[in-house]
């Protein structure tokens, strides 16, 4: 399902605007969405997913124009949304509350509705507890009930809103993973603030920074904003003044700074590899 | 919506909260007013049938409170809890939903209410050896006290829109005391007419109120046939 959005802005009641004149193309597959704090990325994820009308601009998924109710029931059958601030009825069970947005997603056979459960149970590794009530879950258990849930009706086009935030970083490989095997033929939209599951997943990805496109390309391409821009400093004082450090690692009786920056920051400075974390720093840095 | 409501009735249900409240308030009930005894009054007549509505009149004196008070919360809980995103993400509908969740929530918890009415009516009647009180019970509770509940039920789902729950449930307990409960000699009030929500008219059209179920200078006792006439119409017969 391909998503198309051109011009899209958002103001909320208050004078907050969190998308600009947005104009992105998704492809079917794995898509990646980075940018700072407050750019905009869960306001044009909840629009994708119907939760939200924008002030101004059009997005039309997989055909279907969002701006109709027609159309954004459409899309709703095929979407699997994982929200950033994710709730949960506390005295309902992990199964109960699946059964419930199965349901509420159309599936009615109830053999049909016990397997799929079953089998994402077993997918997120909640299978021991599905019966104990949700109340006393960690975040981290939470999260994968929330993963199941947008999982249920096998969704073509998946929207996940910080989906590896607060997972332990077994679990979060294995996340995203999945979701790197689930994209196929399907569209998911990843958005995410570790820059490596981005780079671990998704071909192509976009940057948002204050409700603007800031970047939309290759994770190749956001790497090469970095080339001949980073640089390891080995030095027994204090971190380069200029260029943004990176890393800071003890070294003998100093330290290895990772910095990025648009000239060498420091006379003993030498050229390093540009990783995605890289390229998306010296995007932002301009 | 059928999930909705099934899901909704559930989670109420099994509030812990809401049977601790309906027996606080229940034992209060027992308590201070004659739900043991059911004091008829030296009633002649079907004793069945006005033992039930005493039963009826004396719960709706209090319990709609709890009634009122523990829906409250519910219609802003899926905001509350965050839920309302994955909610609203599926194609099931608001409109759908929040009516599954006024017709759940609502029958869950009018099941305490229920309870204790029909417990004692089962009681009554084996111990009076007088099963047509199950009947009685049961069209009183009918044509009385759910159209009552109904009416608390959207009461308490429209409020907490525009108010918080805490402040909803204050002004709801003072309406209830104001327009159900205070006689009406003392200030104007809604007690003791068609617009009361304890369902005193209709049980007025199943049996005559007890001498003193209506009191004031304004609200006379009136005969079934008076009552059927008010209901046509409220200021005609009856007022003198
Ligand atoms: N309900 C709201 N009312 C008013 N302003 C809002 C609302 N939600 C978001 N905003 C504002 O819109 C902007 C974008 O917020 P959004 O949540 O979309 O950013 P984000 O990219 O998801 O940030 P984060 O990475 O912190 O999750 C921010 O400036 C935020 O303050
Ligand atoms: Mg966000």
């Amino acid at each position: 399902m391909r998503i198309d959005v051109s011009g899209l802005t958002k103001t909320y009641k208050g004078g907050a605007r969190a998308l600009d004149g947005l104009t992105l193309t998704v492809p079917t597959g794995m898509y990646g969405l980075l940018g700072s704090n407050g750019a905009g990325k869960t306001t044009f994820m909840r629009i994708l997913a119907g939760l939200l009308r924008p002030t101004s601009g059009r997005v039309a998924i997989g055909g279907h124009d969002m701006a109709t109710a027609e159309g954004r029931l459409a899309v709703q059958r095929t979407l699997g949304y994982l929200p950033q601030d994710l709730g949960v009825y506390p005295d309902l069970s992990a199964r109960r509350f699946l059964d419930y947005i199965a349901l509420l997603k159309g599936l009615h056979s109830r053999s049909a509705r016990r397997r799929r459960i079953g089998e994402l149970l077993e997918v997120v590794a909640l299978s021991d507890v599905a019966d104990r009530r949700l109340k006393g879950f960690s975040g981290g258990m939470l999260r994968r009930v929330g993963i199941a849930q947008a999982l249920l009706a096998d969704p073509r086009l998946l929207i996940v809103d910080e989906p590896t935030t607060g997972l332990d970083p077994e679990e979060r490989i294995r996340f995203r993973t999945l979701l790197a095997q689930l994209a196929g033929d399907r569209t998911v939209l990843l958005s995410t603030h570790i820059v490596d599951d981005v780079a671990q997943t998704c071909r192509s990805l976009a940057v948002l920074a204050k409700g603007r496109l800031a970047f939309q390309g290759t994770v190749g391409d956001l790497v090469s904003h970095a080339y001949h821009r980073v640089w390891t400093v080995s030095t027994p004082g204090p971190a380069p003044v200029t260029g943004r450090v990176v890393s800071a690692l003890p070294e003998g009786t100093g330290m290895r700074y990772r910095v990025v920056a648009a000239a060498p920051p420091d006379p003993r400075a030498r050229p390093a590899e540009p990783t995605l974390e890289d390229g998306y720093l010296a995007l932002m840095d301009g | 919506m059928i999930a909705t409501l099934r899901y909704e009735f559930a989670m109420q249900v099994r509030r812990p909260s809401l049977w601790i409240v309906y027996a606080l308030v229940f034992a209060v009930l027992i308590v201070a007013l004659p739900f043991g005894s059911l004091d008829l009054n030296d009633y002649e007549g079907s004793v069945g049938r006005q033992a039930m509505s005493v039963a009826a009149q004396i719960l709706v004196s209090l319990l709609p409170i709890v009634y009122g008070c523990m829906l409250a919360d519910r219609p802003s809980r899926d905001r509350v809890l965050r839920v309302d995103g994955i909610l609203d993400a599926t194609p099931s509908g608001r409109t759908a939903r929040l009516i599954g969740k006024y017709a759940g929530v609502c029958a869950a918890t009018a099941v305490p209410f229920a309870v204790a009415y029909f417990g004692r009516a089962l009681l009554y009647a084996v111990v009076e050896g007088q099963p047509s009180a199950l009947g009685w019970a049961a069209l009183t509770f009918l044509a009385s006290i759910v159209p009552g509940l109904v009416f608390l039920g959207a009461l308490a789902f429209a409020g907490p829109l525009l108010l918080p729950p805490m402040v909803f449930r204050v002004l709801f307990v003072a309406y209830w005391f104001w327009g159900n409960l205070i006689p009406a000699a003392m200030m104007p009030t809604l007690s003791h007419t068609i617009f009361s929500a304890t369902g005193e008219y209709v049980r007025y059209g199943i049996v005559a109120p007890p001498p003193r179920a209506a009191s004031g200078p304004a609200r006379r006792p009136c005969s079934t046939s008076c009552a059927r006439s008010r209901l046509r119409s409220p200021p005609g017969c009856g007022s003198a």
